[in-house]
């Protein structure tokens, strides 16, 4: 790294060569000659350590012309006396020569060390990122700040096909000065598509582009196309950097891949789900729809045949009978637009702050009929405050909770219902008197088409699932318990409105008209 | 009721269903006109002057609202809405731009026969003089003239808008009152949106006058469009 930095090197270097000396020229004298030269050895180790390879090899070329001239007989000249000491300076040199080699590959070691660890650790923080993003956007998004920082300055945009178009690419993000309208350089990332090739700036083909420009492949397939547009700072020049790129390519690839076909099995699996209601309500309506269906058409022709039955009972009978059915027939119709509006997601939730004792009101009155012969007791707290709820939904998840009531539990069998401020949430219970509800139905009761109870007047099995769509639609909760000495508890929870909202200030009055 | 039976139209699309409105009518004394689409239905107005309209949200050719304020233009012919299932939000605009009442399919006969009855009734009050006191069920009793509420022998004290909310209600009783209709007759236009006011004295009036406040029997929720007031129990 900074090997580059020449003229200060050496000049730091002799600097250190003329301070090892002035140290030798104190102690000389009362030392060994020996001792000298180790001191001098010293001064090329610091500068092999500090400074780089240059620079000590001119500290020991260096040292031993200081030895010679400071430390060797006769003083103060280059002469030599004793013809031994040219052994000591060949001597001293080549040792000063081996630290310095020595120093350097230890140093470029080290460099390397840091290096690959930089490079894992980008890689790790990569692979970390991506691994943990579960859709397209913000992968690429985490997968540019990635090679933004570790290509300091590269700009970044990827390519991936279109939906409608597995051949033509167009650009899913982009950094500010990457691709322009019209782009050359878009006809290049066509054809890394095409050829799964690197090509571009940096590289064997059309290097004349502004960008260098990867294939993204995952373990099976390409998936997207990287343009890298380097920047003065960033060249892409050096092998390990296109190694790196190389790596980061495979990664982001592999990551794309795991979402592109996560995508793709989600898609599959949602057809199939669809494909698997689709049937299962087909055969569910068709066997609930075709039973009052043929009670209606049976008793109706009874009574326009030949021969229909004269007496006034019977015929009250059949038109009754005909009358139940055709009613049950529009329950059922309800509950399944009901449910296909809230599967295709256009169920509109439209919130207004209502009042619970209004919509339970509606919800008994609706279903005055059937409650008939049963003893049915609302209880709802006068200051119960307002609640954000769409009426007409609640109205039906009481509608339901309380034909399921009728439905399920013995005729003339109380049900009472209650309402209550807790904990930040308003919960509405409707409490039978029946059977109740097996452990193993009251995680599944709610469940689309499952019904606890086969017998004759089910519905679908629709109602409590419409019921949890609209109480989810709401932000709130639905579940069903056992009650205390018999029976079941639906419960279901709606969040209150923040303070202030729920209690609308009115002006105070006197209780006297006119 | 006159001697001369009274004529309702019939706008409606479905043939079934005209039938059985139709057959309903004549069975309980009334004259009926039809028309299937709602051009037909403004036509057939003008020309016969109904004393009402049944009026179908699913024609072909306009919706419930225009035909409603074509009629609207002219005249004050009570207008009931024949609306299904899904259609709530073109069913209070009708209301809203001056139909009477609603009814949701699937109907029976005596819905319909009792939604005509005080639709005619309403529209016949309005001509002739007010009536003094109105009676609520067996319990409820309001004098108008002397501004006074009873339920049973005891006189019920009320706020002035509890009051002003009540008379609007009897005014209209029997007939569905949408939350606009009301607001901007019990507080004034300017007031058009404050629903949650009217929910507080709509409850206020129920457990002052209604027995179970959650069980009400007069004064009815219509949910999402407004309130009913049920005269008879």
């Amino acid at each position: 790294m900074n090997r580059e930095r020449a003229l200060p090197g050496y000049l730091a270097g002799a600097a250190v060569v003329g301070a090892s000396t002035l140290m030798a020229w104190i102690v000389f004298g009362r030392v060994e000659l020996t001792d000298v030269t180790m001191l001098l050895l010293l001064g090329v180790v610091v500068v092999a350590m500090r400074f780089g390879y240059g620079p000590s090899l001119l500290a020991a070329a260096l040292s031993v012309v200081a030895f010679d001239f400071f430390f060797v007989r006769p003083y103060w000249s280059f002469a030599v006396s004793d013809p031994r000491h040219i052994v000591t300076f060949a001597v001293m040199f080549l040792v000063a020569v081996v630290i310095s080699h020595l120093t350097k590959r230890i140093r470029d070691h080290a460099e390397h060390a840091r290096e690959r660890e930089r490079r894992t650790a980008s890689l790790y923080a990569l692979s970390r990122d991506v691994g943990a993003l579960q859709s397209t956007k913000p992968l690429l998004e985490a997968a540019a700040r990635h090679v933004r920082e570790v290509f300091g300055g590269v700009k970044v945009a990827f390519l991936m096909p279109r939906h409608d178009d597995r051949d033509a690419l167009e650009v899913v993000y982009a950094d500010d000065g990457t691709f322009i309208a019209n782009d050359t350089d878009l006809g290049v990332a066509d054809w890394v598509w095409v050829n799964e090739r690197s090509a571009g700036a940096g590289t064997a083909t059309l290097p004349t582009s502004r960008a260098m420009i990867l294939p993204l492949k995952g373990a099976g397939a390409r998936v997207a196309v990287l343009a890298l547009f380097p920047s003065e700072s960033a060249m892409l020049g050096t092998a390990e950097e296109r190694q790196l790129l190389e790596t980061f390519a495979g990664l982001i690839g592999s990551a794309l891949e795991r979402i592109l076909l996560a995508d793709e099995a989600r898609g599959a699996r949602l057809r199939m789900e669809t494909e698997q209601l689709r049937n299962a309500l087909l055969s569910s309506v068709s066997h609930d729809l075709k039973t009052p269906l043929a009670v209606v058409t049976g008793a109706t022709s009874a009574l326009l045949e030949e021969g229909a039955p004269k007496d006034e009972v019977t015929r009250r009978e059949l038109i009754q009978t005909a009358h139940e059915e055709a009613q049950r027939l529009n329950r059922l119709v309800r509950n399944l637009l009901d449910m296909t509006r809230l599967e295709a997601g256009a169920l509109k939730v439209n919130k207004n702050l209502e009042s619970l004792e209004e919509v339970v009101g509606s919800a008994l009155n609706r279903m005055e009929d059937r409650l008939r012969g049963r003893d049915v007791k609302a209880t709802i707290p006068v200051d119960l405050p307002l609640v954000a709820l769409d009426a007409a939904l609640v109205e039906q998840v009481l509608i339901n909770l309380l034909e399921n009531a009728t439905k399920y539990t013995p005729e003339g069998s109380p049900i009472d219902i209650e309402a209550k401020e807790k904990d930040g949430e308003v919960e509405v219970d409707v409490a039978d008197r029946g059977p109740g509800v097996s452990a193993a139905d009251v995680d599944r009761i709610f469940e689309k088409f499952y019904r606890a109870h086969e017998r004759e007047g089910g519905g679908v099995g629709l109602g409590l699932t419409i019921c949890r769509g609209v109480v989810t639609a709401h932000g709130g909760r639905i579940w069903v318990d056992a009650r205390p000495g018999g029976g079941a508890v639906f419960h279901f929870a709606l969040p209150l409105p923040s303070e202030g909202e729920a209690y609308p200030s009115l002006p105070t009055e006197s209780e006297h008209p006119g | 009721m006159s001697e001369t039976k009274p004529t309702v139209l019939v706008v409606e699309d479905e043939e079934q269903m005209r039938k059985f409105v139709r057959l309903s009518l004549t069975a309980n004394g009334y004259r009926a006109l039809e028309a299937k689409t709602g051009s037909e239905g403004v036509a057939q107005a003008v020309a016969h002057t109904p004393d009402l309209v049944l009026l179908d949200l699913g024609l072909p050719d306009m919706n419930g609202l225009q035909v409603v304020e074509k009629l609207r233009e002219w005249n004050t012919v009570p207008v009931i809405i024949i609306s299904a299932r899904g259609q709530e939000e073109s069913k209070v605009e009708a209301l809203d731009a001056g139909a009477d009442d609603y009814l949701t399919k699937p109907f029976g006969a005596a819905e319909l026969m009792a939604r005509i009855r005080v639709a005619l009734r309403h529209a016949a009050r309005a001509r002739d003089v007010p009536s003094t006191v109105v009676n609520i069920g067996d319990e409820i009793r309001v004098d108008l003239v002397r501004r006074l509420v009873f339920l049973g022998e005891e006189e019920v004290h009320l706020t002035q808008t509890q009051y002003k909310l009540l008379t609007v209600l009897v005014k209209h009783a029997g007939m569905v009152m949408t939350h606009r209709h009301l607001l901007e007759q019990v507080w004034g236009p300017g007031h058009a949106h404050q629903m949650q006011y009217l929910r507080v004295y709509m409850t206020q009036l129920r457990h002052k006058l209604e027995k179970d406040p959650a069980r009400p029997l007069y004064f009815l929720t219509e949910t999402g469009v407004g309130y009913r007031l049920k005269v008879e129990a």
